[in-house]
């Protein structure tokens, strides 16, 4: 997956950015704009899994950095905002909410003619015939957890395997 | 995740079937990631090749075509594999789209058998005749009515014979007209000079014919 060049905001250069401010009115907006670039961040470069270590949280450039403190509170606030969603200790950026996605690959589905046919999780992520969708390289447990929502919504049924990893399971679309 | 009355989880739509439709996938997709792999391993080995090449090591070069040799045969074998297993993942999707299909024929059929009980040969038959019956009857009533309310119909033949009789004045009045003469009488000439004065205005005509004729 090329990592697409991503231009960096102008906040991100500003080394007030990377403390949480004090004043509410402030630390919302500042919330917000890294909810945003978190977002942007992770859709330009198709990841799903947000890495601390990453240099989105960390600019070595102006030698500024988000302490643990701060990712941990910003994560919490994307979670919140329905802009993101955790797994344990593994968070991902959702640029398109759980329920997009699940349109997304839902209409797919329906398009390439698979309804009531049973796919592998595998190749819905890798396969050659996702290769031009916005899903293509969809981390497995955020794939799963998308389709778990379809679930509820009649629209498909997830057939677990023997692995936690979700490695070998498949979906049934509707 | 629901309230305190959370549903039960609904029915699976999930067929045996489908289950082993697919396990078959996942074989599928384990021989595609085999194939990549070996792919990959063989451009590796392919590029290392011609390092050797420029490096003089001919043997060493040739030793490795030989193993990507050997490998492009398992990506063959797995290319056999792979069409096997899409073979059978597809017979088991028709054979699915079969059974739809029976079953629809066979719901088709009972139903229409339902709506033959409901309209047996027999009932068809009996209507057909009552119908006949009835536009029969009706047909007596039409002739019944258009026979009139008791008016005397005169004679058919006494009409006739009326008819004649006003016919017959009409001849004696004929007969006692004056004979016209017969005898040959000879007729005067008709007046031609009103024919002269046609006859000059055709005849000039015809001397310009004639004068044009004659230029």
């Amino acid at each position: 997956m090329a990592a697409t060049d991503f231009e960096w905001p102008w906040q991100y250069n500003f080394p007030p950015f990377f403390t949480i401010q004090p004043v509410a009115t402030t630390k919302e907006q500042q919330l917000q704009s890294w909810r945003n670039l978190i977002c942007d961040y992770h859709k330009t470069k198709r990841i799903w899994e947000i890495d601390t270590g990453s240099d989105l949280f960390n600019n070595s450039a102006i030698n500024r950095h988000l302490s643990p403190a701060a990712i941990r509170l910003i994560l919490q606030n994307l979670v919140q905002e329905g802009q993101g969603v955790m797994s344990g200790e593994r968070c991902f950026a959702l640029w398109n909410s759980v329920s997009q996605w699940g349109s997304l690959i839902h209409s797919w589905a329906a398009d390439n003619g698979l309804s009531n046919t049973v796919l592998t999780l595998f190749e819905i992520q890798s396969g050659d015939e996702t290769e031009n969708q916005p899903f293509h390289g969809m981390d497995i447990w955020l794939l799963q957890h998308v389709i778990s929502h379809l679930e509820k919504e009649g629209k498909a049924e997830l057939m677990l395997g023997d692995n936690e990893d979700f490695s070998d399971a498949g979906v049934k679309f509707f | 995740m629901g309230g305190l009355f959370s549903r039960k989880k609904p029915v699976s739509r999930v067929t045996e079937q489908d289950k082993a439709v697919l396990k078959l996938k996942q074989t599928r997709d384990k021989l595609k990631q085999y194939q990549k792999k070996i792919m990959l391993n063989q451009e590796k080995e392919r590029a290392l090749a011609k390092q050797c090449l420029d490096q003089g090591r001919k043997d060493k070069a040739l030793r490795l075509l030989k193993k990507k040799k050997f490998q492009d045969t398992l990506l063959e074998r797995t290319d056999t594999q792979l069409d096997n297993l899409e073979q059978l993942v597809s017979d088991i999707e028709f054979a699915q789209v079969e059974i739809q299909v029976v079953n629809g024929l066979k719901g088709g059929n009972e139903a229409l058998d339902e709506l033959h009980k409901i309209m047996s040969l027999d009932d068809v038959e009996k209507i057909m005749g009552d119908t006949e019956d009835a536009i029969a009857y009706q047909k007596e009533i039409d002739d019944m009515l258009a026979g009139g309310v008791g008016v005397e119909q005169p004679d058919d033949d006494a009409l006739l014979e009326e008819l004649g009789a006003l016919l017959g004045v009409d001849e004696d009045v004929g007969e006692k007209l004056p004979e016209v003469p017969v005898s040959e009488i000879d007729m005067p000439e008709a007046p031609s000079h009103k024919l002269e004065e046609e006859e000059e205005e055709q005849g000039n005509e015809t001397q310009e014919r004639r004068t044009l004729v004659a230029s």
